[in-house]
């Protein structure tokens, strides 16, 4: 791709999680999803096999239905209330509405379907920039409409928990497990949304780097199933070793940073006095926890056998930049100590 | 004035059912053309005509490079129409939701409901619409901005999703 159509389309990107952020009108905001929407669509169909151009039409597809459903809920809601700020209380029908539109854009539970099939069809960096970036946008909006109907909000938490979970089970495809592992954490994210959106915003700020670090780890492997993982160990020994730490972090073990937001949501859950909930989160959460150690075990704890020649790999210098990579293998590996930092940094 | 606003509404709904009941695209293009034509036409009585006329020009003249190239693409020998039975049987599905609806929102909506642009103001000099294109130049300038970038922007995408497809890139 051109340079310069290359950083106009990412610059547009910006602009348009930007415009969302900044906006208190709903018709902005609708036009920043709308931008960041455009601006990817070319990133994704820029290798132009055939899945890619299939999983860029769906993404486009959805996405734009979404983006309608969120432009006549906000107009439904002027026309009812005579307001267009995000901020003003909803009524509660375009509410429902809009919660609606926004699980359809990040890929909650029952609106899910788009999220693992459009993953697929790409490669791992725009991949990245699918399940992290694009999620911020409408995850913000849906903070700020968050006082709505509260069983719709636990029900597509559950059920994104729950689906998140049980559609990775069989999976061998990397990036489907990347987008279940999506929405589950999506899950949780919405789940407390409700209660403390300063929790669920610890949820997504932590999500990201363990994600990052995923996909940066499968990228350096250049694998995308879970078979050429087993030769990690002898491209890179070091990392291969530490990948269990992230994915064990991606699924929430204790002395791992994944564990504080599950942790605070689940604390957040039981004050609320809402424990058949955070239970059946917290048991969800085993599901998830089953395929990345079952991703782990393929990757690190066998060292399949290999003939001599391919055991030496790791004696090359990679030339991709590894700093990127090593921060944020870091912070989701040894960010548990700092919990208390972090919850202030993010307390309004 | 009544009656012709009727007429038109129920020209709209009609044209909305002969697009939907998918027929080929030069009958769903040509459903589309009439959908547009009639809305305009109920704005027109609802006090909007320099909105009805930008809509005309505007949508209009870009129905007609979609009717092109739906008629240059997807030329039939024989195509679809209305009359054929597998769109006739939607169509008639269709009206029979459209009747369902009428049947339970009926009573609800009264000629009071359809009261134009300005008409409950005393006295206005400026027509609502042209009003709010002056209003749109002079406080929207920041959105006009972002507008214009964001048709820049589907111009350098659609460009670059179609680039080069013909010598296989």
């Amino acid at each position: 791709m051109n340079p310069f159509v290359l950083s106009i389309l990412l610059l547009s990107l910006g602009l348009g999680t930007t415009l969302t952020f900044a906006s208190s009108h709903w018709l902005l905001a609708w036009m920043g999803l709308e931008i960041s929407t455009l601006a990817i669509i070319p990133l994704m169909a820029q290798h132009h096999h055939p899945r890619a151009v299939e999983a860029t039409t769906k993404y486009f597809i959805t996405q734009a239905a979404a983006a309608a459903l969120i432009l006549f809920a906000s107009t439904t809601n002027a026309w009812i209330t005579g307001q267009w700020d995000i901020n003003f209380n909803l009524h509660a029908f375009p509410a429902s509405l809009l919660t609606m539109a926004l699980a359809l854009k990040m890929g909650l539970a029952p609106v899910h379907f788009w999220l693992p099939e459009v993953l697929q069809g790409l490669d791992l960096t725009t991949g990245l920039i699918l399940s992290t970036w694009q999620k911020l946008a409408p995850f913000i909006l849906m903070c700020q409409i968050m006082p709505v109907n509260s069983s719709l909000i636990t029900f597509l938490g559950i059920a994104s928990t729950l689906v998140g979970g049980w559609g990775g089970l069989n999976q061998t495809q990397l990036r489907k497990i990347l987008a279940y592992s999506s929405i589950a954490h999506l899950g949780w994210m919405v789940l407390v949304m409700q209660f403390n959106q300063q929790l669920a915003l610890l949820a997504l700020v932590i999500y990201i780097p363990m994600t990052f670090s995923t996909f940066m780890i499968f990228k350096t492997n250049s694998s995308t199933t879970m078979n050429t993982l087993a030769a990690s160990w002898a491209k890179t020994p070091a990392l291969t070793a530490i990948t269990p730490l992230v994915l064990l972090s991606l699924g929430g073990l204790p002395p791992l940073s994944g564990f504080m937001p599950k942790w605070m949501i689940l604390q957040e859950l039981t004050k609320q006095d809402i424990p058949l909930t955070a239970s059946v989160a917290a048991l969800s959460a085993l599901f998830s926890l089953y395929f990345y150690l079952r991703i782990s075990y393929a990757m690190t704890l066998t060292i399949s056998p290999n003939n001599l020649n391919a055991t030496t790999p790791w004696r090359l210098q990679t030339t991709s930049s590894t700093l990127p990579l090593a921060i944020s293998t870091t912070i989701s590996a040894m960010l548990l100590p700092l919990a208390p930092a972090t919850l202030a940094l993010l307390s309004p | 004035m009544a009656y012709i606003m009727l007429t038109l509404l129920i020209g709209m709904v009609l044209g909305v059912i002969s697009v939907a009941s998918n027929p080929s695209p030069y009958f769903a293009a040509l459903g589309l053309v009439l959908v547009a034509g009639v809305g305009c036409g109920v704005l027109m009585g609802h006090g909007g005509s320099f909105l009805s006329l930008v809509l005309f020009l505007i949508y209009l003249g870009g129905m007609l490079v979609v009717f092109a190239y739906c008629a240059a693409l997807a030329a039939e020998p024989y195509p679809e129409a209305w009359g054929e039975w597998s769109v006739l049987g939607s169509v008639l599905g269709y009206l029979l939701l459209v009747f369902g609806g009428v049947s339970w929102f009926w009573g609800g909506w009264y000629e009071g409901a359809w009261v134009p642009v300005d008409e409950l103001i005393e006295f206005s000099v400026v027509a609502a619409d042209s009003g709010g294109v002056a209003l749109m130049y002079s406080l929207g300038g920041g959105l006009l901005v972002v507008s214009a970038w964001v048709l820049l922007l589907t111009l350098l995408v659609v460009l670059e999703l179609t680039r080069g497809l013909a010598r296989g890139a």
